[in-house]
């Protein structure tokens, strides 16, 4: 059995490993990061997609639309979305970042829908009929009144589908890119030794998440704070 | 200036049977006229006073505003809903925009004045509801009166010829139903064509030119305020007038 310093130089000094860690939870952020944005703006738009109705009340067809995408999404595997946008959507392309990001942002937008609808729910139903009422159409009653008091119910949960889509990345080695769980994995496989890379790997994951879970607390107490101005 | 031509009202219950809340109510209002609906609750005048501005689409029958069919598919109801205003019993002010937002929002957006146009009216209806000091603060601290009269005001802003009221003091606490009705009472004096629901008999036998009971989805009697509370004909509103007064 090596000693600690052996083994912690092994995993993190000699050659230079520390900076395949560093590029990795650089791989890592950066697909977490566009697929967010992605995941924001398509689950917003599946999520107003979703409520929308036709003059009857009835759901339209835009409605079906997002409900089977959501279901389909969430009927699947990620690694299968991730495998089947890499070998046979985008086949051609071998930018792996944003093969990935695609896939994730995709994957993420049907839980981010689910969040926005929510969150957009909660807000009174009498005050999309005060808007209504004075004569705004749906669309400036969504976006002057009901949008900007949904933000207060959608910002922590979506904060959580985050921090949950920064971890799922973790499986982006299987498109060959080397992310900070790939950076272990390459480690492990050089030094025949398992117990440091994947613990640091796992040591970095919760730091960042750690961090993000702080920031997102701040939020959640500034946005409390505005209730009762 | 509103017919009220045989409309029905149904909703889907969730156990999918079929609850008739109107049963063929036809009225009309007239310019300058004061309306007052009351019943027992559940009888209809709340989904019957939504109708008018279609928040409730009628399953049948026809509503004509100023001479043309409002519940025609084709007719642009955002039109016509600027010209009705409406209070609601739980106020409904935007909880996200400060009161002068509040008035100003519907008027600068929909493109009817400038910011500065609206303004300046807002800060005149203001005043007279004695507001003036809260036209920057957020719904969230006013009491429920200032709230209502607020409500009230920003219907106003859009310069509407007919105002609707659905029970606007009945989530009041008793000490600002005074301060609503005040308000109401002033705007029926300058010849404000209203309908309005309450349980607010003085109100209704001051202010009032006609009232309507309504039971069971239709309306079951309706007379000037004087015959309708003096002589009330049928057992239905003897019974509950005996209940109200
Ligand atoms: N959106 C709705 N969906 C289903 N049923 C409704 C809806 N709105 C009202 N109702 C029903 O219609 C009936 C009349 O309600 P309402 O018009 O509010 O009466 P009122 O205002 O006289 O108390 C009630 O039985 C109520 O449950
Ligand atoms: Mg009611």
């Amino acid at each position: 059995m090596q000693n600690l310093e052996q083994m912690i130089t092994a995993a993190f000094i000699t050659e230079d490993r520390w900076k395949l860690y560093l590029s990795g939870l650089g791989v890592t952020l950066e697909v977490a990061f566009f697929a967010g944005i992605i995941g924001l703006i398509l689950g917003t738009v599946l999520a107003l997609m979703k409520l929308s109705v036709r003059q009857n009340g009835k759901p339209g067809v835009l409605s079906m639309i997002s409900t089977i995408y959501v279901d389909i999404i969430r009927g699947t595997p990620s690694v299968l979305q991730l495998l089947i946008m890499w070998f046979i959507v985008m086949k051609s392309s071998n930018n792996g970042v944003l093969v990935a990001s695609i896939s994730f942002g995709l994957n993420s937008a049907a839980y981010v829908s689910e969040i926005v609808r929510g969150g957009i729910l909660a807000v009174d139903k009498g005050q999309t009929e005060a808007g209504r009422s004075l004569g705004l159409t749906s669309a400036m009653t969504m976006r002057y009144i009901i949008l900007p008091q949904a933000l207060k119910n959608i910002i922590p949960p979506l904060g959580n589908e985050f921090i949950t889509l920064l971890k799922e990345t973790a499986i982006v080695g299987y498109v060959s890119l080397n992310d900070l769980t790939r950076a272990a994995n390459l480690v492990q496989s050089r030094t025949y030794e398992a117990f440091m890379p994947l613990i640091g790997a796992a040591i970095i994951y919760f730091v960042v998440i750690k961090i993000l879970t702080i920031l997102l607390g701040r939020l959640e107490r500034r946005l409390r704070k505005s209730d009762n101005r | 200036m509103i017919t009220v031509n045989h409309i029905v009202k149904d909703f889907k219950n969730v156990d999918g049977t079929i609850n008739h809340v109107l049963c063929d109510v036809s009225t009309e209002v007239d310019a300058g006229e004061k309306i007052v609906i009351v019943g027992p609750s559940g009888s209809g005048k709340s989904t019957f006073l939504r109708c008018l501005n279609l928040l409730e689409r009628p399953t049948g029958g026809q509503i004509i505003f100023d001479g043309v069919d409002i519940t025609a598919p084709k007719t642009d109801i955002n039109l016509i809903r600027r010209r009705m205003g409406m209070v609601f019993q739980n106020f409904n002010l935007f909880n996200n925009l400060t009161i002068m937002k509040n008035l100003t929002l519907a008027p600068t957006k929909l493109g009817i004045m400038t910011e500065e146009e609206a303004k300046e009216k807002a800060l005149g209806l203001l005043k007279r509801v004695g507001l003036v000091d809260k036209s920057d603060v957020y719904p969230a601290s006013l009491s429920g009166g200032q709230k209502q009269r607020i409500a009230i005001v920003r219907s106003l802003c859009m310069n509407p010829e007919v105002m609707l009221f659905d029970e606007p003091t009945s989530a009041l606490d008793p000490e600002m139903v005074g301060e609503v009705l005040d308000v109401m009472r002033q705007l029926a004096e300058e010849g404000m064509t209203m309908v309005v629901v309450t349980h607010e008999m003085g109100f209704a036998r001051e202010v009032g030119t006609r009232v309507l009971f309504m039971a069971d989805g239709i309306i079951m009697e309706e007379n000037t305020p004087q015959e309708f509370f003096a002589a009330p004909k049928t057992q239905r509103l003897q019974d509950f007038l005996s209940k109200v007064l």
